[in-house]
Order: C-alpha cells, then sequence, then structure tokens
C-alpha cells in the first residue's frame, strides 16, 4: 500500500512536466505580445525591447522553459506581468477560496445525489424516481448563472438572508457552494442510482435478506459501500472540473477566486500567472484523482490485490521440465 | 405421519410471476410436508420452480412480481404466507434459513466473512458484538475453515471454502429448516463432495430438518430421506427414497431414471427425454407432461390428472394411476 502511493506521487512528476511543456508551446504559438500589454501602445520600440530582455523573452524558447522548470521546483512561480507581485503570492489566497467552494459545492452536491440515487433506486419506475431525476436533472440542465441569479433573486433581494455578492462572510460562501453544487446534481444521482440497481440485485444482498437483516439496514451496510465506488471517481472528477471551471459562478458572485485569475491573465497575456495557475490546478487535479485511488483501495479490499499486487513484476514462470510438484 | 412431528406443511401452494405482459405460473399447486429431521429432496430440470418454492417459503420472493396466490405455509404451527416483512424477518436466518447455489456471489466483497457470520448472529441472538465474532469463530471452525481467516475477505477463499462460510451463516443460529438451493451445483465434483458431507454431518448432529434443492439423483439418494419431482411447477411424484429409486411411477420420474449414466450397463447414448420444458406462462390445462411423455394415452389430453397415493406416502399425479388405482 505505502509503496503504491509512493509509486503514484512520483508519477506526478513526469504528469508536471507534461503539463508545462504544452502550456509553453501554447505560449510560443498564441499571437500576441505580452509586452503590448504591459506598456500599452505609446511605448518606443527601445522602451519594449529593453522590457522584452528585461522578462527574458528574447531568450531561446528551451532557455526559457528551462529556466521556469528550476524556478517551479524552488516554488518560484515567476512574477506576474501586471502587477510585479510573485505569482504563487497572488494565486494561494484565490486557491484557497477556490478550494473551499469546490469542497462545499461537491460536499453538497453528491451527500444529495447520493441520497437521491438511493431513492429512486429503492424506488425504481415509480413516480418518486421519475421525480427525483427530473429535479436533479433540471439543475443540470439550466445554466448555472441562472440558477445563481434566482436563487440571489430568492435569497438575497427578497429574505435578505444572504449576501448577494462577495465573500467577505462566510454567509457569502453558501449561494456560490449551493449553485455549484446542484450544478452536478444530476451526475451523482443518476451514477448512485444505476450502481445501487445493479448491487441491490446480486446475490450477496439476498444473503442478507435470507438472514432476517432490515432492508434499512441492508442498503446503508451491504449495498451502499458496493455502489459508492463509480460515485468516489465522479467525486474526483468533478471536484478537479469545479476547482478551475467555475469562472461564471465566480464572477457572478463577485468572487476572487483561481478561475477568475487565469482567466483575466490569459486575455492580458499574463504569461507567469496562467502558467502558474494552470500548474497549480493540474497539481491538485492529479493529487485528487490519487486521493480518490487510494480510497478505492479503502472502500473495497479486491482491488488491493489488482491495483498492488498487479503492479508487482511477476516471477518468470517456469515451464513444467521437472515432475508435479 | 404424526402431526406433532411435523415441522413443515405446504398445503396447495400457487406462485405466480406477474408482469405487464405474462402471468408466470411457476408454482401451481404443490402440497409437502416435512418432519423433524427429515430431509427432503426436490428434484427438477431448471426452470421447474424449485427455487421458487424456497424463495416462497423463505418470503424473499423477487417484490413485486412474486405472488402467492393461494395455499399455505405452516411451519411449527405458524402460517408464514400472511406473515409481514417485518414477521418474516424475526424468522429468517433463525428458524429457517437458506444455503444458495452460487457461492461466488452470494458474500459481500467488501466485509470480511467472520462479521458476515457474526450479523446474523448479532441479528437473532441477544449477544454483544464480541461474543458474536467469538460464535462466528466457532462456526468457522465448524464448517473446517481456520478461525483465525475470520479477518479474510470473500476473494480471499476459494468456491468451495466460500460455500464453507455460506453454510455457516446458514446454521449459525441453529435453524430448524435448513433449505439448500443446489449448494454443490457450482462446484467440482471433489468439492461437491466435501460440502455434502459436511452438510450431511452437521445435519444429522443438529437434528436440522432440511430441503435440499437439486437436480442431481446422485445427492438426493446420498442425503435425503424423502423425495419429491418437480415438473413444471407441479411435485409429479413423491415418496420415500426406497419408494422413488426402487419403484418409479410417473412416466416422467421413470425418463430422468433412464437418463442417468449406469455403472452396469454398457449403453452407446444416454437416454433423453424429447422436447422442452412447457412455458411456464402458457401452460396446458391438461397434464403438463402429456407432450413429452412416452406413456400418454387418449385421456392424457382432457383432464389434469390429481396426485394419488399408490402405497403409503407414495404420491404420484399421472392418470395411469388415477384410473388404475381407484
Amino acid at each position: 500500500m505505502f509503496k503504491y502511493i509512493i509509486k503514484r506521487i512520483l508519477m506526478l512528476i513526469p504528469i508536471m512536466l507534461g503539463v508545462m511543456v504544452i502550456i509553453f508551446a501554447l505560449k510560443v504559438v498564441t499571437p500576441g505580445d505580452p509586452v503590448d500589454q504591459i506598456l500599452g501602445e505609446s511605448a518606443t520600440e527601445e522602451q519594449r525591447e529593453a522590457k522584452r530582455e528585461e522578462l527574458g523573452l528574447n531568450d531561446p524558447i528551451i532557455v526559457q522553459f528551462v529556466d521556469y522548470v528550476t524556478g517551479v521546483v524552488r516554488l518560484d512561480f515567476g512574477e506576474s506581468y501586471r502587477t510585479g507581485e510573485p505569482v504563487l503570492q497572488e494565486l494561494l489566497p484565490r486557491l484557497e477560496i477556490s478550494i473551499v467552494i469546490c469542497f462545499g459545492a461537491v460536499a453538497i452536491g453528491s451527500v444529495i445525489g447520493v441520497i437521491l440515487g438511493i431513492v429512486s433506486a429503492l424506488k425504481k419506475y415509480t413516480w418518486v424516481d421519475s421525480l427525483v431525476l427530473t429535479i436533479s436533472m433540471f439543475f443540470t440542465s439550466i445554466p448555472a448563472f441562472c440558477v445563481a441569479l434566482v436563487l440571489i433573486y430568492i435569497f438575497s433581494v427578497n429574505l435578505g438572508l444572504l449576501p448577494a455578492t462577495g465573500i467577505d462572510t462566510p454567509a457569502g460562501f453558501v449561494l456560490p457552494m449551493v449553485v455549484v453544487g446542484l450544478s452536478s446534481l444530476s451526475n451523482y444521482t443518476r451514477i448512485t442510482r444505476s450502481s445501487m440497481l445493479e448491487v441491490i440485485s446480486q446475490d450477496y444482498i439476498r444473503t442478507a435478506r435470507a438472514k432476517g437483516q432490515k432492508e434499512g439496514v441492508i442498503v446503508r451496510r451491504h449495498a451502499l459501500r458496493n455502489a459508492i465506488i463509480p460515485v468516489a471517481a465522479a467525486i474526483g472528477n468533478q471536484m478537479g472540473h469545479q476547482l478551475g471551471g467555475a469562472l461564471i459562478i465566480e464572477t457572478v458572485f463577485g468572487i476572487p477566486g483561481i478561475g477568475k485569475y487565469i482567466s483575466d491573465a490569459i486575455i492580458a497575456r499574463n504569461y507567469p500567472s496562467v502558467l502558474g495557475g494552470v500548474l497549480l490546478l493540474a497539481f491538485l487535479f492529479t493529487l485528487i484523482n490519487l486521493i480518490v485511488d487510494i480510497s478505492f483501495l479503502i472502500i473495497d479490499p479486491r482491488l488491493k490485490k489488482t491495483l498492488i499486487a498487479g503492479n508487482v513484476k511477476k516471477a518468470p514462470r517456469k515451464l513444467a521440465v521437472q515432475g508435479g510438484k | 405421519m404424526e402431526q406433532k412431528d411435523k415441522l413443515l406443511e405446504v398445503k396447495n401452494l400457487v406462485v405466480h410471476y406477474e408482469t405487464d405482459e405474462q402471468v408466470v405460473e411457476a408454482v401451481n399447486n404443490i402440497s409437502f410436508h416435512l418432519g423433524k429431521g427429515e430431509v427432503l429432496g426436490l428434484v427438477g430440470e431448471t426452470g421447474a420452480g424449485k427455487t421458487t418454492i424456497a424463495l416462497s417459503l423463505m418470503g424473499l420472493l423477487p417484490k413485486p412480481q412474486g405472488h402467492v396466490i393461494q395455499g399455505s405455509i405452516i411451519l411449527e404451527g405458524e402460517e408464514l404466507t400472511n406473515k409481514t416483512n417485518k414477521e418474516m424477518q424475526k424468522i429468517r436466518g433463525n428458524k429457517v434459513s437458506m444455503i444458495f447455489q452460487d457461492p461466488m456471489t452470494a458474500l459481500n466483497p467488501v466485509k470480511p466473512v467472520g462479521e458476515q457470520i457474526a450479523e446474523v448472529i448479532r441479528l437473532h441472538q441477544h449477544v454483544s458484538k464480541k461474543d458474536a465474532l467469538t460464535k462466528a469463530m466457532d462456526m468457522l471452525k465448524l464448517v473446517g475453515i481456520i478461525p483465525e481467516r475470520y479477518k479474510d475477505y470473500p476473494h480471499q477463499f476459494s468456491g468451495g471454502m466460500k460455500q464453507r462460510i455460506i453454510i455457516a451463516i446458514a446454521l449459525a443460529c441453529e435453524p430448524e429448516l435448513l433449505i439448500a438451493d443446489e449448494p454443490t451445483t457450482a462446484l467440482d465434483v471433489t468439492i461437491q463432495a466435501q460440502i455434502l458431507e459436511l452438510m450431511k454431518n452437521l445435519q444429522r448432529e443438529n437434528g436440522t430438518s432440511m430441503i435440499m434443492i437439486t437436480h442431481d439423483f446422485g445427492v438426493v439418494a446420498d442425503i435425503c430421506d424423502r423425495c419429491a419431482v418437480v415438473y413444471a411447477g407441479e411435485i409429479v411424484e413423491q415418496g420415500s427414497i426406497e419408494q422413488i429409486f426402487d419403484n418409479p411411477k410417473h412416466p416422467y420420474t421413470v425418463a430422468l431414471f433412464g437418463s442417468i449414466p449406469s455403472l452396469d450397463k454398457d449403453v452407446d447414448r444416454l437416454h433423453v427425454i424429447p422436447g422442452l420444458v412447457c412455458d411456464p406462462s402458457d401452460l396446458p390445462q391438461y397434464c403438463s407432461f402429456y407432450d413429452r411423455c412416452s406413456e400418454k394415452c387418449e385421456g392424457c389430453h382432457s383432464c389434469d390428472p390429481k396426485a394419488v397415493e399408490i402405497e403409503p406416502g407414495h404420491f404420484v399425479k399421472c392418470l395411469k394411476y388415477t384410473q388404475g388405482g381407484k
């Protein structure tokens, strides 16, 4: 188990290098000059040239890449072109906000989704089932910002319970979390439902019934743990997706999150910020996936055998030369 | 048989599976009884309704399709067919337990086996978690598995060992009645023999009554006291092992014995029963074996015969004996 985790962490290195190569390639092929954005239209050619030299933009791309990688190893992501602040310093507080919202959203979405999924699986083909699926599909089908605006109208404008924008108070986090969570609801509901339906028809559920176990306990103790694996995988994916992808919600609620930071940086050709942001997201995404994979091992003991033992090199099979053992 | 020795009595049981398209008549008017400590074999082809009989005894018919249409199941004087699911939960695993056909899938893959045995003990006996686990370890020992393996998961056991664990679960609360639904079908022959031997010993030691569902006459001969031959949801012949094996009467039973390879006689080809079991969603009004029967006569096509007792305890459901006997 420990060896497996170490192995997986070491695998992060090539993944990160790959991500950096791709982003650097984008930097080369995309048109536009960051110097224009920094100095403005009125700057002279000499000033531009001096700025380029200062930023290292005239160096061969390989040199730039190596410089960047060595910087990253020392946790130096460069300085933002726009503010001159170290990128990491700008990123971390925003990342923190994004992570809080993302975790909250995933918690809300997955808990409600899993419960709805179980209910609809147990009541399959009834009106309850249809109702649950319709509700969860509804929140996924309509754009998140619509839900956001409606919720702001209800809870902020009419009831005055929660702030409409900003995250100055903890209450400010509630609406963004709910909106992002609801948008992924049907994902969890449908995965839980189908997984639950499959598990509930398994022989070991019949065995549990034959023991005289109560239905509720069968669902909680026997079925759920078997049915939750695909849901855990979905949670991992959803987290990665929502961390950087909550741009619209961040805009609607006026939250300084990482999605908005990166998109602003892209428009301004603020390469160090883009690179640093994307790199951090990629790192988090792979880290979350690692955690999800490890959680599989805890949920399903069978995987320990295939995942861990499967990686061990098998001893070359001996041909049966000698007589039977 | 005297009334007080009777553990289980099934009378005129009819079970249907109802779907939107069709009604499947899985069990049609079956009656049998089981004495204390007795072993009854239910023999029949795949789809004859053997498992449905077992599931209706357990109150585990698949919902919402499965229905007991009529008849009664009386266990120790208690009527089971009109019990609620909650009342049945107290009986299942406690008074009646069941061993299923496929040991590979009958255990929960994410729970240690000891916990799965302890679960049934905790449900029906007022013991602490620790005592239940100790008892579970005793059960493991009883079925021939090292008790220290209680922490292991089902995938770490072989098929035969899993079936042993399932037997341990079924017997943990010392049930009055054990229903074994083809417990050896999924196992290879040597393991089959071991498992049968184990079940036979445990049954004798505890005096458990048992219903052995199988399509293997060898198993029946090995373990059962009485035997009922099931065809298309009906018991076509029922009697003691001697009566059925030495003196089979119903053409179906005779044909079944004819299709068993014999050690003494040298035959090129085994005898086969022509045709297929009739579709249980479209059963004929007349004798359901009519189309495949080699001894049918004209009268067979016009009526569905009733079972008659041709000698004490030996029932046959065939027109030949209905006419001849009376």
